[in-house]
């Protein structure tokens, strides 16, 4: 009965939030009542679709095959940690998961948001209502994830192999909580749209849900491309592919809205254009969802290629993003204008990188769609590859790198450039030296690998450099510039390692597409090869039986350069169930650098073995680590602390009129 | 039963929630709007100050922007003043009409996508249950039963019979069948089964009346295969073998080619032919039509490209055929289509044991 007991709270969500759009709409003006209504529904869909989400994980690790999403996407030989993850590696499971997101931000508003006055509030929770409606309806109506099977199969029919990965457990999560998160910042943007309240203090209480979706969707995505460079067994670790662009999109939408969420916070500046961030940010993350979702696009995450479920997710996205853009070219108009600031200024730097994000957002978009639009229209197939991406989206990017470190270094209102460059003097100095450096030792030829690594230094410095010049190191004693360093608001820290992520995340991706070698070979067993100073000898070859799969199994010892040997264990797996073949890498870390090894196809009397070197490939995903560790950190700041202004008084200087 | 009382019990605490939240406790009408809008520009002014402090912010624009926060309080008091009193508060009937909604709208959404009545079933509970959960032989006899007293109930028979023909019991699956043609039932696929009864107790040979219904099965469809198929067979059999040429001929014209049954119809067809002796070596695919299938794909694949399995496909071909210089001039193709290792999957390796010179990596 668990599952249809899963089935009716999921049911009973849905109508709960169905009663809350109409009613939130229709009574939003009439005080504390409403909001109160609202609030407690927000928490009970949370409560609700939770226990659904219980029951569909029940059934799965209790092989209930009479439930067909079970049937379908379970085998009883799983482990169990694949058994639960398999809940959402299907289409119908993961709308359960996204939905179960979306009520939990719902419910984390309701719970954070008592002070927000009663009225926003309000208009908030209904939109976040209608949100949760629609897409549990689609749920429900179309893909219902609790239909039934009788009488129900001996044994199901597996999970598709490439997701029975501990990757499954963590990324579509993190992911979802980053597209899902950013509903938060549309319903605020709905809800002053329609207030008409847009204020400084709106943008007070939109910024901490901005970084903390960001900070969802920025481990979401670099998680996705680790996974994808292990298991796939491409070795790389991003290729524009559209499933990428998609979750990529958001992402350089809501760093804009990150920095202009600021600048209207601080200076109550760029307001209609903030609120116009919020709602592409999720108009984007939906579009995401469609794209990945309708079978328009074929990968790994293509579990629905039904265009009938297709049609309605376009019909919810037409009606949503449409509805908001008619709603904000109604009402922009009346939003007033705020702080004014001259062109060199703190201000003026962070329209400049909301500039380039969103040019770049544009480009991938257009890159994205243009291929499918041609498609659909003229029904020509063309193909918008990576060098359509690299170049225009470097182009955009390294006049962004080149002026990011005078940001935080600029004054509001008005600043001196000329200041800011002195201060920043010592990082560009030794970003040249070590760009000098590495180029001399490595004997690079002519090629933009150093440039890249300049900028990456450049950005990694400069970002430090504000730290330190706001410690005032060298002058004065080092004791009270310690104090001073320590002293410092979280905000100031967040902004340093951010950028510093940056960075490092731009050194390895320059250094890994410059210095990266691969060999592909043919091994017996007892032979070596040799890669980049490392010895890869292949020491043996075997068959082995794993839980729900049988593999062919390469056992190899790694020399490396600097002597040191370590074994790595590659395999090619085949599923049972499915017959469906997977390769599993052996990766070695050493320092930064990974070196990655491929199993081939078996042939008569020899096997086929491919390998990567990969020089500082992980300062990708540390910086990108870094980043989301950032936002971690600057949502600690008590001025940030969501929901909690009047706590945040105390720690403040006390004015001084 | 009981699924229904914990559903509605559910809705109704929901509901409960809801109520008292909202209408359960006294609300204060004029809410202290203002009050976190105070605190907000006391915060901000605090943030002038200190950005003052860290030289974030120039004496003048500092002075600017305190002026701008003044401003903007001012234009918020006004706008707190001049706002008409909020609506009153809805009433608590409002909110009752809402929970009915809230009721009225799971309860029957749930009644028309769930299915109450089914249980959970967990593998480790039925580890004795087969796929056939459902009682053969008393769905039978309940069905049987009906039938003797509603003799005439066509939909019955039409049930019974085929389980009767699949466990043995020809002579009761004669009579349902039987019984389906009196009712009206009879078209070619009821007449042909009864053939096929009739088969089944005469070890297989379908003269006399069964080869009269097949033969009426056939004439009333022409489209009919079965019928077709057992009457060439039975023409065979019967050698009768100018005849059963005719038949698998007939039969086989129906044939999309890909059928099942085609093979089984040429190799009759063949003994037919053959006077009745089953002809030595039965014919394979020759190597032409292997050259022809090559050429066919190498130059769909030259003209519009294709898969990378197909490029496989094809150098593997040349390499079976041991045709090298075409396999080397596919494989090259084939690197110019998918220029990355990644996306070449198997080729590599098939190309690798072949000796074909591949990419340089």
């Amino acid at each position: 009965m668990s599952i249809e007991l899963g089935h009716f709270a999921l049911i009973l969500a849905f109508a709960i939030a169905t009663v809350s759009t109409v009613g939130g709409y229709m009574f939003w003006r009439s005080g504390e009542r409403i909001s109160l209504f609202l609030s407690q529904g927000a928490v009970l869909q949370f409560v609700l679709v939770a226990a659904s989400f219980a029951a569909l994980i029940q059934a799965f690790v209790t092989s209930d095959f009479s439930l067909k999403l079970a049937a379908d996407n379970s085998h009883s030989l799983k482990p169990l940690i694949f058994k639960i993850s398999g809940v959402w590696g299907n289409h119908e499971g993961s709308m359960v998961l996204w939905v179960m997101i979306l009520v939990a931000f719902g419910a984390m508003v309701a719970a954070f948001g008592r002070r927000l006055p009663s009225d926003l509030l309000s208009l908030v929770l209904a939109t976040q209502s209608m949100l949760v409606a629609a897409f549990a309806g689609f749920t429900l109506f179309t893909s219902n994830p609790f239909a039934r099977m009788i009488p129900p199969p001996l044994e199901g029919a597996d999970l598709n192999p490439v997701l029975q990965d501990i990757g499954l457990a963590i990324h579509p999560p993190l992911l979802y909580a980053g597209y899902v998160g950013f509903s938060i910042c549309f319903s605020f943007a709905i809800g002053a749209l329609i207030s008409g309240r847009i204020d400084q203090a709106w943008a007070r209480w939109v910024r901490p849900w901005a970084v903390l979706s960001w900070m969802f969707l920025t481990l979401g995505i670099s998680m996705g491309s680790y996974w994808a460079s292990y298991e796939l067994g491409w070795g790389g670790w991003w290729f524009w592919d559209p499933v990428e662009n998609a979750s990529f999109m958001p992402w350089l939408a809501g760093t804009a809205l990150l920095h202009s969420a600021l600048v209207m916070e601080k200076r109550n500046a760029l307001k209609i254009w903030t609120v116009f961030l919020s709602i592409i940010t999720f108009s984007l993350s939906l579009l995401g969802t469609f794209l990945v979702r309708s079978g328009i696009l074929t990968s790994i995450h293509t579990f629905a290629s039904d265009p009938t479920r297709g049609l309605v997710i376009l019909a919810l996205l037409a009606l949503i993003i449409g509805g908001a853009f008619v709603l904000f070219a109604m009402r922009a108009s009346a939003l007033r204008t705020g702080g004014l600031f001259a062109p060199v200024s703190r201000e003026g730097a962070l329209i400049l990188n909301n500039l380039f994000l969103a040019t770049a957002m544009g480009a991938v978009l257009v890159g994205t769609l243009y291929p499918l639009l041609l498609d659909a229209i003229a029904g020509t197939t063309i193909s918008v590859g990576a060098p359509f991406f690299n170049l225009t989206f470097a182009a955009l990017m390294v006049p962004l790198l080149i002026v990011l470190p005078f940001g935080p270094m600029l004054a509001w209102k008005r600043a001196d450039v000329l200041g800011a460059a002195q201060r920043l003097i010592g990082a560009a100095a030794l970003a040249i030296f070590l760009t000098i450096l590495i180029s001399a030792l490595g004997g690079i030829s002519i090629s933009l690998a150093p440039l890249g690594l300049l900028l990456g230094f450049w950005v990694a410095f400069g970002a430090v450099a504000e730290l330190i010049d706001r410690s005032k190191l060298g002058r004065i004693p080092p004791a009270e510039s310690w104090r001073r360093l320590v002293g410092l608001p979280r905000s100031a820290y967040s902004t340093a390692i951010a950028h510093f992520g940056i960075g490092i995340a731009v050194l390895g991706i320059v250094a890994t597409t410059a210095w990266e070698t691969e060999l592909v070979t043919t091994l017996n067993p007892g032979e070596t090869a040799q890669l980049s100073g490392y010895t890869i000898a292949f020491d043996k070859s075997s068959q082995v039986q794993g839980p729900n799969y049988i593999a062919d199994q390469g056992d190899f010892t790694i020399t490396a350069p600097g002597g040191g040997t370590r074994t790595m264990v590659a395999q090619r797996r085949t599923y049972v169930a499915s017959g469906i073949p997977t390769t599993e890498a052996a990766i070695g870390t050493y320092g930064f650098s990974q070196l990655y090894l491929q199993l081939g196809e078996p042939l008569k009397d020899t096997h086929v073995v491919r390998i990567w070197h990969k020089p500082y490939i992980t300062l990708i995903w540390l910086g990108a680590l870094l980043m989301a560790g950032a936002g971690a950190l600057s949502l600690t700041d008590r001025r940030q602390r969501i929901g909690a202004p009047r706590r945040a008084i105390k720690a403040m200087p006390e004015p001084a009129e | 039963m009981l699924f229904w009382f914990i559903a509605i019990a559910v809705t109704a605490i929901a509901c409960a929630a809801l109520y008292y939240a909202a209408a359960g406790r006294m609300v204060n009408a004029t809410g202290p709007d203002s009050q976190p809008a105070n605190n907000h520009f006391r915060l901000v002014l605090a943030g002038i100050d200190a950005d003052l402090a860290n030289g974030k912010l120039g004496e003048p624009e500092a002075v600017a922007a305190k002026g701008e926060l003044a401003r903007e309080m001012l234009r918020q008091q006004a706008e707190v003043d001049a706002k008409a009193k909020p609506k009153a508060e809805i009433g608590r009937g409002t909110i009752a009409a809402f929970l009915g909604a809230v009721a009225v709208l799971s309860l029957v959404t749930y009644w028309m996508l769930g299915s109450p009545e089914l249980p959970s079933q967990p593998l480790a509970g039925r580890t004795q249950a087969s796929a056939q959960d459902i009682d053969l032989p008393a769905a039978i006899a309940r069905i049987e039963k009906q039938l003797t007293v509603t003799p005439d109930d066509l939909r019955g028979w039409s049930v019974i019979a085929p389980v009767y023909l699949q466990t043995g019991k020809y002579p009761e699956a004669e009579h349902a069948y039987r019984r389906i043609i009196e009712l009206g039932g009879g078209n070619a696929d009821i007449q042909t089964a009864l053939a096929e009864t009739l088969m089944l107790q005469s070890n297989g040979s379908a003269a006399g009346e069964a080869l009269t219904l097949l033969q009426s099965a056939a004439a009333s469809d022409p489209t009919h295969v079965l019928s077709r198929l057992y009457i060439a067979a039975e023409l065979t059999r019967s050698a009768q073998y100018d005849d059963a040429v005719k038949a698998w001929d007939a039969a086989l014209a129906l044939s999309k080619g890909d059928e099942p049954w085609v093979t089984a119809a040429n190799e009759g067809r063949a003994v037919a032919l053959n006077n009745g002796v089953v002809p030595a070596g039965t014919p394979t695919p020759t190597s032409d039509a292997i050259a022809s299938m090559v050429a066919g794909l190498a130059a769909r694949l030259d003209t519009q490209g294709g898969s990378i399995e197909e490029w496989t496909q094809l150098v593997r071909a040349y390499v079976v055929l041991k045709d090298l210089t075409k396999a080397q001039a596919a494989y090259d193709d084939a690197l110019k289509a998918y220029p990355k290792t990644f996306d070449r999957g198997d080729l590599d390796a098939v190309a690798l044991e072949a000796g074909l010179k591949g990419a340089t990596p």
